[in-house]
């Protein structure tokens, strides 16, 4: 056996390249396995969107932990974060491809963390106790909600209509007239047979050309989102597990006590909202136009001479990006305009800002309109 | 020609227990060769000189808050000098290690002539292989175990050691974190042992010795190169190195394993191939010198 091996070998030494051309052919195959997963036929019973939408309403939170994977190409100019790369700050998330591990008991606790290439910026909620770790900063923000996640999560089962089909059937008809809903089965993402719920825009103009919503066929839990531009072929946006696991975390996970050389900061306000940064003294943004041709107008929150006088560096470059960005005028005046892969963002040079998932054209008409 | 292979053979399959041992001494004579060059034992030196450095920079400047990373973090526990050690020499340094004992491994010995000699011990070219790729994967873990014992050593005399604060904010014990660091250390050692296979390969080809060295050099650095060009993010899962810096994942609770395994399916994939590359060759190659 061993001999005789080595004698063919010896014999015939050009055979001897047939060892490494096998171990080549294994890793191919071994890759192309790795790369298409397992294949896709799961024989799922068909489903009409609204036994999905059902399923969506009926899952109960579940208890699961899995990595996700996170892709931004929103076609907007990279923002000045300061650092180059392995950045786990959560502008980063605006563009780029990133990977978070999630956990969750499905009764009020959980845990995100973005990873970064030696860093890590994470949320924990343990009950009423809400952390935000930042490795990079050494910094860790505390809040308490008033009540916690298991009492939120009951909350909004109430708030559904008296049986899921009605609530199905009403978001349906909602979804009508501006939306095409459809499903198509025998996907599989992290490896689990999953419905795919496709919501497209009938309306034209949108820059969305489809979102596609992944649900996990066993449990009814969403696995995967993708918003499609009309501008590109890859998606704009993707959210999407990468391996899942449905098995109750162990609870040390989520623990969080901050380090003894950490900055910790605690967030007042006893339902954690006072973080948010004010916005009161600007006037209420208007909506012009419906369903997915829909515009916000809005003045903006910055008012250049009040924020010029202590803007640090970071918004000063953010100024100046903002001054880069290409310009646009009409009866309702000029301004810049950002156009991404998925929305529009025009900042008029009076103060100003219109968004929308719509070209240039349908922003501009809504600011004059507006 | 190699047809001096056959006759070994069948006379080791008779031997069994003594074969090992035979064996055992070839590869202990080959890490007296490794150890006891002078070349090496000035790359061992600068591979203990860059935590030194780093730890001492630290220690005379002034301490700066923000943007925390293995560097800084080494400033409240020494450890963390060996982690800062290893990530700024496994882009350079330790490849080029590597590189230098692969380069001598066959290379260098058939330029020196001492080649021949070898191949008229009894011991078939398959074997003679084997034990040079085995000595080159104990030079990596030599390499390696410098670089984080001298980090260890240097961080916790200027810094001191204690409890551990993970990436994800968790602390555990000294303990646990040297745990993980020889989880890292090994980690390291296993791609660097893929990128002598490379190595191994190249020094079957030439008979110069620095001209193997340069290629493996070179080699490494270019898939630095590329893992670092965002464009070409469809080939950086096929570069070896790409998932070398993933061993900062060991320091995240719970242990984050996913690119760490890839990463050990790359090394074993590169490592397969080359060194049964190598043996392709340098079983038809012709010794002259």
């Amino acid at each position: 056996m061993h001999h005789g091996g080595v004698r063919i070998f010896d014999r015939h030494p050009r055979l001897r390249w047939a060892v490494p051309g096998a171990a080549a052919a294994v890793i191919l195959a071994g890759a192309a396995v790795g790369t298409a997963g397992v294949s896709a036929d799961s024989g799922l019973p068909a489903k009409t969107a609204g036994e999905l939408l059902v399923d969506l309403q009926g899952a109960t939170p579940q208890a699961m932990s899995g990595t996700v994977s996170y892709l931004a190409d929103l076609g907007i100019p990279a923002l000045p974060t300061g650092t180059s790369g392995g950045s786990s700050d959560l502008t980063s998330l605006a563009s780029g491809t990133h990977t978070l591990r999630v956990w969750t008991d499905g009764a009020g606790k959980s845990r995100v963390d973005l990873l970064g290439e030696r860093s890590e910026y994470d949320v924990i909620q343990n009950g009423k106790d809400v952390w935000v770790w930042d490795s990079s900063a050494v910094s860790a923000q505390h809040a308490v909600l008033t009540k916690d996640g298991a009492h939120e999560a009951d909350t909004t089962a109430m708030q559904v209509p008296s049986t899921p089909q009605e609530a199905a059937d009403l978001v349906l008809a909602n979804l009508d007239p501006t939306t095409e809903v459809s499903v198509s089965g025998a996907g599989s993402v992290a490896g689990r047979p999953v419905y795919d719920l496709v919501l497209a825009p009938r309306q034209s103009g949108s820059k969305v050309a489809r979102v596609v919503l992944s649900v996990d066929s066993e449990t009814a839990t969403p696995l995967r989102v993708q918003v499609f531009s009309s501008a590109t072929q890859a998606p704009a946006l993707y959210v999407g597990f990468t391996s899942v696991d449905f098995g109750t975390p162990d609870a040390s996970v989520f623990d969080f006590t901050p380090p003894a050389n950490a900055t910790v900061t605690e967030m007042g306000g006893p339902d954690g909202s006072a973080g948010e940064a004010p916005q009161s003294n600007t006037a209420p943004p208007t909506v012009v136009g419906d369903g997915w041709t829909r515009v916000l107008v809005a003045a903006m929150p910055r008012p250049a001479t009040a924020a010029a006088s202590d803007a640090s560096s970071g918004s000063q470059d953010l100024m100046t990006m903002l001054d880069s960005l290409p310009t646009v005028s009409g009866s309702w005046g000029s301004g810049h305009v950002l156009d991404g892969t998925l929305f529009t963002a025009i900042l008029t040079d009076d103060g100003r800002i219109a968004v929308g998932a719509v070209t240039a054209q349908q922003v501009e008409s809504a600011l004059a309109a507006g | 020609m190699s047809a001096s292979e056959t006759a070994p053979v069948v006379e080791q399959s008779r031997r069994g227990p003594s074969a090992v041992r035979s064996h055992g001494r070839m590869l202990r004579s080959e890490l007296r060769l490794i150890v006891g060059r002078r070349r090496n034992q000035m790359g061992l030196l600068v591979l203990a000189s860059v935590p030194v450095m780093i730890a001492i920079a630290l220690k005379v400047s002034t301490p700066r808050r923000g943007n925390n990373d293995f560097i800084t973090a080494a400033t409240s526990n020494g450890m963390f000098v060996a982690l800062a050690a290893l990530t700024i020499e496994i882009a350079l340094f330790l490849p080029l290690a590597v590189a230098v004992l692969s380069g001598d491994a066959i290379a260098g010995e058939a330029n020196t002539g001492t080649l021949r000699y070898l191949l008229t011990v009894p011991v078939t070219r398959t074997r003679l292989l084997l034990v040079k790729y085995a000595a080159l994967a104990i030079g990596a873990v030599i390499g390696v175990v410098v670089v984080v014992v001298v980090g260890v050593l240097i961080g916790g005399l200027l810094f001191g050691l204690g409890p551990v604060t993970l990436l994800s904010g968790t602390q555990v014990s000294l303990a646990e974190g040297l745990w993980r660091l020889v989880l890292a250390a090994l980690y390291v050692i296993a791609g660097l042992t893929a990128l002598a296979g490379i190595g191994l390969f190249v020094s079957v080809l030439t008979e110069q010795p620095i001209a193997a060295m340069i290629a493996v050099t070179i080699i490494s650095t270019a898939m630095w190169i590329l893992d670092g060009i965002s464009q070409l993010d469809w080939l950086h899962p096929w570069l070896l190195v790409h998932y070398w810096p993933a061993f900062a994942d060991l320091f995240r609770q719970p242990m984050y394993l996913d690119e760490i395994g890839r990463g050990l399916l790359v090394n074993l994939a590169y490592a397969v191939l080359f060194v049964s590359l190598a043996w392709a060759r340098f079983g038809r190659k012709d010794i002259t010198s």
